[in-house]
């Protein structure tokens, strides 16, 4: 499994943290590895629409979440943003977000 | 199906009064503090739908408006004890006590300042100008790294302790939140390319000016930073932003450098971030900057009125830029302080020197 992420928006523009990564499943603990399979089967990820349901008429500074799953031949890509309200997307984003600052880091 | 079985009885939101029922939420058992709290919110949530209904007219707004009482905040503070699940338990209601949390307490802090500013200097009530509730949400998520408007609340996260503090912790960054709200109600920028720019411009001004007015701060003495003190000493910056010197708040292996123009020269064309809305905004932000500076004294008091009364004119659209933004404020200053005043020329000023000309 091969997982490409990338973050925008928020409250304010981090060049740094904006950057693309790419999280290969070689890369991961078995551990880690699992966790990530279950919230993609979870979620049903192959299955999410290619975008969330637009932000709420006026709203400003939420974090918009771009994020491809290649697994097994086959390839989605989602564009997400918060809040989300089910709770294993929700997971599975604080995941890459903690894996893609963990790449980030020098 | 009986009556009975469709009907949740709640006594106590049926007998006791508000001033009672503030009393419990302070000095009651743990359990009887949640019921009293959360009965509370529903009254001030009912009010707030009422006064936020989805009505133009403007005929009908006053008419909701009449509900509320001038000049009375309502606020009330949800924590989502870590998750993401909106809008999480009532804590704190108006008028209660502090209570050990202090990302709560600065919410409500922090709403109290930034209702002030807009009540007592530009008599605006609220959010909508007709008492809207102000809802702020704390502890959203886990290592959460940000705050946002989601329409409807203000939604704070805690930080992930690593490169964020708690975004509570910044007066200008909660004010800066219930901006967008105003925004949103008065013309709606679009939140993309220029439009969403001078949109995040303005919660960045009137987020400074709340900032400035609880510190008695002039224009010269502020630091025309948003979001000092956001940053862990583990992050080499002072701030989100700079208004004084847009692209140098930070420079950090991590986060990047900020990359705010100071000069439309320097505009930047991107589709990241909403076509650079929180980059972007850099321009508009140097020139309310410079503006103020040249005006002298307190920053709300001229510069804020004249960006406040462009907000508030028709004549700004959703779709607007810049330039338009700038024409408007110098239309204002002229009608506020006379066609070719000191004022009018500090915005024009202002403007000119962020490379934006206004005849």
């Amino acid at each position: 499994m091969r997982i490409e992420f990338k973050m925008e928006g928020g409250l304010a523009h981090f060049p740094g943290l904006a950057r693309p990564v790419c999280i290969d499943s070689e890369q991961l603990s078995q551990e880690e590895l699992v966790e990530l399979e279950n919230l993609v089967e979870k979620v049903r990820f192959f299955e999410l629409p290619s975008r969330s349901a637009p932000p709420t008429k006026g709203a400003a500074d939420y974090y918009t979440y771009t994020v491809t799953v290649k697994a097994g031949g086959r390839r989605h890509t989602v564009r997400l943003t918060d809040p989300m309200e089910d709770a294993n997307l929700q997971r599975l984003i604080t995941v890459l977000r903690t894996r893609a600052k963990a790449l980030h880091s020098p | 199906m009986t009556g009975e079985a469709n009907h949740r009885f709640i006594p106590i939101r049926c007998i006791l009064p508000p001033h009672i029922l503030r009393s419990i939420a302070e000095k009651g058992r743990p359990e009887q503090r949640t019921k009293a709290l959360q009965t509370l919110a529903t009254d001030g949530t009912f009010r707030a739908l009422r006064a936020g209904m989805p009505t133009k007219g403007q005929a009908v707004r006053r008419r909701f408006g009449a509900l509320a009482a001038e000049g009375e905040k309502q606020r009330t503070i949800f924590d989502a004890h870590s998750t993401q699940t909106l809008p999480g338990d009532v804590v704190r209601i108006e008028g209660s006590q502090p209570t050990g949390d202090l990302a709560v307490n600065e919410a409500y802090d922090g709403l109290g300042i930034t209702y002030d500013l807009f009540w007592e200097v530009y008599d605006r009530n609220s959010i909508d100008d007709e008492g809207m509730a102000l809802n702020a949400t704390v502890h959203f998520g886990q290592e959460y790294d940000n705050a946002f408007w989601n329409g409807e609340r203000m939604v704070f996260g805690d930080g992930d302790g690593d490169l964020f503090n708690r975004f509570t912790i910044a007066q200008d960054v909660i004010a800066h939140e219930l901006t967008h709200g105003v925004t949103a109600d008065e013309v709606d920028l679009t939140y993309f390319f220029q439009p969403g720019a001078m949109n995040e411009s303005i919660s960045d001004v009137f987020g400074s000016l709340a900032k400035q007015r609880v510190l008695d701060q002039t224009a010269a003495k502020a630091d025309w930073l948003i979001g000092a003190g956001l940053f862990t000493v583990n992050v080499k910056g002072v701030a989100l932003r700079s208004m004084k010197a847009p692209g140098t708040a930070y420079d950090d292996p991590v986060l990047g450098k900020d990359p705010q123009p100071a000069h439309m020269k320097d505009f930047v064309r991107t589709y990241e971030d909403n076509g650079g809305v929180h980059i972007n905004s850099g321009i508009p932000n140097r020139a309310f900057y410079l503006s103020a500076i040249e005006l002298g004294g307190y920053a709300w008091e001229k510069a804020g009125r004249i960006w406040y009364d462009t907000l508030r004119d028709s004549r700004l659209r959703p779709n607007s830029g810049f330039r338009r933004f700038g024409r408007l404020t110098v239309s204002n200053a002229g009608r506020l302080y006379g066609v070719g005043s000191a004022e009018q020329q500090a915005i024009r000023n202002g403007w000119d020197q962020v490379g934006i000309v206004i005849p």
